[in-house]
């Protein structure tokens, strides 16, 4: 199928010079360390923590609405310590998803309701399906479909993933525009 | 996005006649056809570790039984297990807490999902983060490798024996001795020397086999009055990780080493040559050698459906891309079942003609039924056997909705990747039937088509239509090694739309 | 001149029995299964999952199939298949169009070089090291006896029941939907796992008397918050389908009787001092002493009176029971035998079918060389 336009309210959206479009109803903790790359949607109600740590996206990312990103933390012997999230280029995360991943690769798809549990290794090309809980310190490997609570590798993807992530975010994109008044 | 997560919506005819979604197709170049996961012949390229992501070699696998020596898997969720530090100094009182003690650290497994870790099972923690982590013995391993060489044995003598069978019917003056009746043993005995049995002739000491005891395994008592913890017994699934102990108790289970995983290459079966080769490293995503359907043949998606009823005419449009380097012309024609039927008949006649060949062919050199031994060795030793293709079936799919072919094709432009970033609509100047092409954008043009649902469907029904796609293949494989100009010819894919369910009247 | 041939042993052969429930599968010359997996698998086009036992038609089986066997080639085994020989375990009673469509899907599919097929009743022996014995096979769909004498299966004495796993769970399944109004369909995976950890066979004095003491309930989780109530008459009764005499007359103990009944006199007494019990079924705690208790009893009806047997005496298998055949398989396929009676593909393309011993054709073809008999 050929995806639909998705329209906005212009006047609830910030469109940046690099083509990211934020909406305003966001929660954007310590944006001087959140960097989007460039051609990102960040829809209502999502909630970045550049408190914690560095985020950082890729190009053409889609973070859905009332998504979570939280750098992963880890317990030492005295202290808590937060670490860097990084996401790559053309990544989908879906509605509700909490993310508290150390890595999600480039061509990856999150489902909705996911937790991706904490310091969770996404490699590039793989697909987290709807409802989904990855247990903590989980390495998802390249071409893999992953499901259930614990997650389990339930499928393989097709070799040209990437070049449909890549058609999938762009059009995602260029679908998604303002109200026409 | 239906690739992704969805229902396939737009399935393309395999040629081996199966239906598939285009990024499940492959396209042998070689062959110019299509062929999907099915119908080509799968090969382990290299294995590696999904979790440490390490490239193990094949002869490396085999000995650590496809497992992984240093990433573990919980034994009681099947998750990934993590090596967690532990500091264990000597004790320390509260008084002399002031002086530096050593500090040595050790480790121990733990599963961050069940919390199982490898302190419950009384593993002792050890003193390298990967670890020499006990490994458990079967306990009847001697004894069933005695009786395994036994075994070995007597079918190496059964084999030897066949052997002598056959050269004593071959020659019958082969051997001297045969013929002056004085055997090897019989000289040993002349000049003195003990007689020694031929080894192989040699009849092996059976082992002592089993004893079967009066006495089973009773129930214990304790079972009718003690309560049962559930979680403290295995599931099934936790006792047949481990096949070789199945613990009944929690406490009895230990870490399993991950499962490896590989990368496949696929091979085309007609032509040997390969469709998909990926790249060694496994965190790579990229082919070293890629003939992906989606990047040779257009792909066709629907935009929209006009509310489907029956028997009544609606509108379809759909959207072509084409994904080459080179202008295509597609063409749109009737779907024709008939046409794989009689094409899976010739294949049928085709091997049946091959199969006579063969057997003529074989007739003299193997006359046995059960010629078993010999064959299969040889076999074996020669490089690359030539693939034995897949047969075609028929299509399974009931088309129950008819397409109003178009008369006129249309042209699409090849992939351009800078136009992405040039927002300039340029037409091409390409002449279209404003009838056929609703609007188009550099390698992509939206179809319009005339669909009609069957009139005696119920609503409810799933409809779905079909048709050829006719289109114009370039195909560059000879260009770079002749020189000469790329070939082009016309293909024809077989797409079935599943279109949505019938709804009521107005 | 080296003892082992470097060839064989050198590459890697798979041993595949594949079960109704459960398929074990591992490599020759090894010990024990690499992995016991269920016999399913997830169809593409659904995302469901299948039994291979749930075709709907011979091409559905052999898709089925397929896609099984790549998987166990592709993410356990990972190794080529092609011109790889591969042994098979199953049981003398497999259907026709199970085997010839594994076949077919390992010779034109998969191009195997070869393939052994072994009888389970007869290989299980190999790991005891005895050649007569009356095997009892209890599996998930059924229970197979088959008396073996000096390693040649008795063929016209088999006697074969529905009573396994499966029974075991249907049966479950009603006591409990019994005791817990408004509980009507447990999913297959829940009644196995409350089989598994919480039944067990019970004694046979117990049955009988009406006053006993039962077991302590156990409170079973279900379906997140809920929790489901095992009984403790549930927990001992849950398995008295494989003893119930159905209206036959015919339960697990009389098969082995029957089946002793239909040998030659001089054979059985060999075949009561060797009774074999394999299958995950035999692995219920109390599974083997209720069945000894059962068959001294029924020893005493007018029927099998004429057997004059005092005692039966029981083989403790050097392996856990589930996995018996598939050990046998292993033995089996580590030695020459594989060289020498695997099915070739040559054969195979030839004549298009195995050789099997329903087949007469293919029964006087194995006459000419004797079987694995000759042997000992």
């Amino acid at each position: 199928m050929e995806l639909r336009d998705s329209n906005y309210n212009k006047n609830d959206y910030v469109e940046t010079a690099s083509g990211n479009k934020v909406c305003r109803q966001t929660v954007l903790c310590g944006s001087q360390n959140i960097i989007l790359q460039g051609k990102v949607i960040v829809q209502a109600e999502a909630i970045i923590r550049g408190d914690l740590a560095n985020v950082k996206t890729g190009r053409y990312c889609i973070i859905s609405r009332e998504a979570v990103l939280r750098p992963p933390s880890k317990k030492f012997s005295k202290v808590v310590a937060f670490f860097p999230l990084s996401i790559g280029d053309h990544v989908f995360i879906g509605e509700r998803t909490l993310v508290n991943a150390a890595q999600i690769g480039s061509y990856v798809h999150i489902g909705k309701n996911c937790v991706i549990g904490r310091r969770c290794v996404l490699k590039d090309c793989c697909v987290i399906e709807d409802n989904t809980v990855l247990a903590p310190e989980t390495v998802v490997p390249p071409f893999a479909r992953y499901s259930g609570s614990p997650a389990v590798q339930t499928g393989e993807l097709p070799e040209c993933h990437a070049d449909l992530m890549i058609d999938y975010t762009r059009s995602y994109y260029q679908h998604f525009q303002p109200l026409p008044k | 996005m239906s690739y992704i997560t969805g229902p396939e919506v737009v399935s393309y005819a395999c040629t081996c006649g199966l239906l598939k979604p285009i990024p499940q197709l492959y396209f042998c170049r070689h062959c110019s056809q299509l062929r999907c996961g099915f119908c080509v012949c799968h090969e382990v390229d290299s294995i590696f570790c999904g979790k440490c992501s390490e490239n193990i070699p094949s002869a490396e696998a085999r000995v650590k039984k496809n497992r992984c020596a240093s990433c573990f898997n919980c034994p009681s969720c099947h998750q990934e297990l993590s090596t967690r530090i532990a500091t264990k100094g000597p004790v320390v009182n509260p008084e002399d807490a002031k002086q530096p003690s050593p500090h040595k650290k050790t480790y121990y497994l733990s599963c961050y999902f069940c919390r199982w870790n490898s302190r419950d099972v009384g593993i002792p923690d050890q003193g390298s983060a990967t670890g020499a982590w006990p490994e458990r013995e079967n306990v009847h391993a001697h004894r069933l490798q005695e009786i395994m060489d036994t075994y070995k044995q007597v079918m190496m003598s059964q084999k030897q024996q066949k052997e002598n069978d056959k050269k004593k019917q071959r020659g019958k003056f082969v051997s001297f001795t045969d013929r002056t009746g004085v055997t090897s043993s019989a000289i040993r005995k002349r000049i003195g020397l003990p007689d020694i049995p031929h080894a192989m002739l040699k009849k092996p000491n059976p082992p002592e086999p089993a004893v079967a005891k009066l006495e089973v395994e009773e129930l214990p008592d304790s079972l009718f009055t003690d309560p049962v913890n559930l979680l403290e017994i295995t599931t099934i699934e936790q006792r047949h990780l481990q096949p070789e102990t199945q613990a009944a108790t929690v406490d009895m289970l230990f870490p399993i080493h991950k499962q490896l995983s590989i990368k496949r290459s696929l091979r085309c079966r007609r032509c040997e040559h390969n469709v998909s080769k990926p790249e060694y490293n496994p965190n790579s995503v990229k082919f070293k050698i890629q003939l992906f359907a989606y990047y040779h043949i257009p792909e066709v998606r629907i935009v929209t459906v006009e509310p489907l009823r029956a028997g009544k005419t609606c509108e379809l449009i759909l959207k072509f891309t084409n994904p080459t380097q080179h202008e295509t012309t597609i063409a749109i024609k009737y779907v024709d079942l008939e046409q794989q039927a009689t094409y899976v008949e010739e294949q049928k006649l085709s091997d049946v003609i091959e199969v006579l060949e063969q057997l003529s062919l074989q007739q003299p050199t193997s006359l046995p039924s059960l010629s078993g031994s010999q064959p299969s060795s040889l076999l074996s030793l020669t490089p690359r056997q030539p693939s034995i293709t897949v047969k075609p079936r028929k299509i399974n799919e009931e088309v129950n909705c008819d397409v109003a072919i178009p008369d006129s094709s249309f042209i699409l432009p090849p992939r351009d990747d800078a136009a992405e970033y040039d927002d300039s609509t340029d037409t091409h100047n390409i002449e279209d039937d404003p009838k056929l092409v609703k609007w188009r954008k550099s390698n992509k043009a939206f179809i319009k088509l005339q669909v009609t649902p069957m009139a005696h469907l119920e609503v409810g029904k799933e409809v779905i239509c079909g048709f050829t796609m006719q289109h114009i293949y370039t195909n560059v494989i000879a260009t770079t090694i002749e020189n000469k100009l790329p070939q082009k010819y016309e293909h024809n894919v077989r797409v079935f739309l599943r279109l949505g369910n019938v709804v009521g009247q107005e | 001149m080296p003892i082992y041939e470097p060839l064989s042993s050198e590459k890697l052969t798979v041993v595949l029995d594949i079960g109704t429930a459960f398929t074990k599968f591992g490599f020759t010359s090894e010990f024990a299964p690499r992995y016991i997996i269920r016999s399913e698998v997830r169809c593409k086009r659904t995302n469901k999952i299948r039994k291979l036992s749930s075709y709907e038609s011979p091409e559905d089986l052999h898709d089925l199939l397929v896609d099984f066997i790549h998987a166990i080639y592709f993410k356990f085994a990972l190794i080529s298949p092609k011109d790889r020989p591969i042994v098979i375990v199953e049981s003398l009673l497999c259907p026709t169009l199970f085997r010839e469509t594994l076949a077919k899907v390992l010779f034109l599919q998969y191009e195997v070089s070869s393939i052994l097929v072994l009888p389970s009743h007869l290989v299980a022996l190999a790991s005891l090291a005895v050649d007569t014995a009356m095997v009892v096979d209890v599996g998930y769909k059924e229970a197979v006896v088959f008396p073996v004498c000096f390693g040649l299966p008795i063929i016209q004495a088999w006697q074969a029941l529905p009573l396994g796993g499966e029974a075991v769970h249907n049966h479950l399944k009603s006591l409990l939907s019994n005791a817990n109004p408004g509980l009507q369909n447990l999913p297959e995976q829940i009644l196995e796992d409350i089989k598994v950890r919480c039944c067990f066979v019970t004694k046979k004095s117990r049955t009988k008397s009406a006053d006993i003491v039962p077991p302590p309930d156990v409170k079973y989780p279900y379906k997140g918050a809920q929790t489901l109530t095992v009984t403790g008459k549930v927990r001992e009764t849950a398995f008295e389908v494989l003893y119930e005499e159905d209206n036959d007359h015919l339960c697990l103990s009389t098969m082995i009787l029957d089946a002793l009944l239909k040998v030659d006199i001089n054979l059985r007494h060999s075949l009561t001092q060797n009774v074999f019990l394999i299958g995950g079924t035999t692995m219920t705690i109390g599974f083997k002493a209720r069945l000894k208790e059962e068959l001294l009893s029924q020893l005493k009806n007018e029927q099998y009176k004429m057997l004059n047997i005092k005692e039966f005496k029981f083989h403790v298998a050097p392996c856990k029971e589930n996995y018996a055949s598939w050990l046998g398989g292993s033995i089996y396929g580590a030695t020459e035998f594989l060289n020498l009676k695997a099915v070739t593909k040559d054969f195979y393309l030839r004549e298009k079918h195995l050789p099997d011993w329903i087949n007469l054709k293919d029964v006087v073809g194995l006459k000419q060389d004797n079987g694995i008999r000759g042997a000992f």
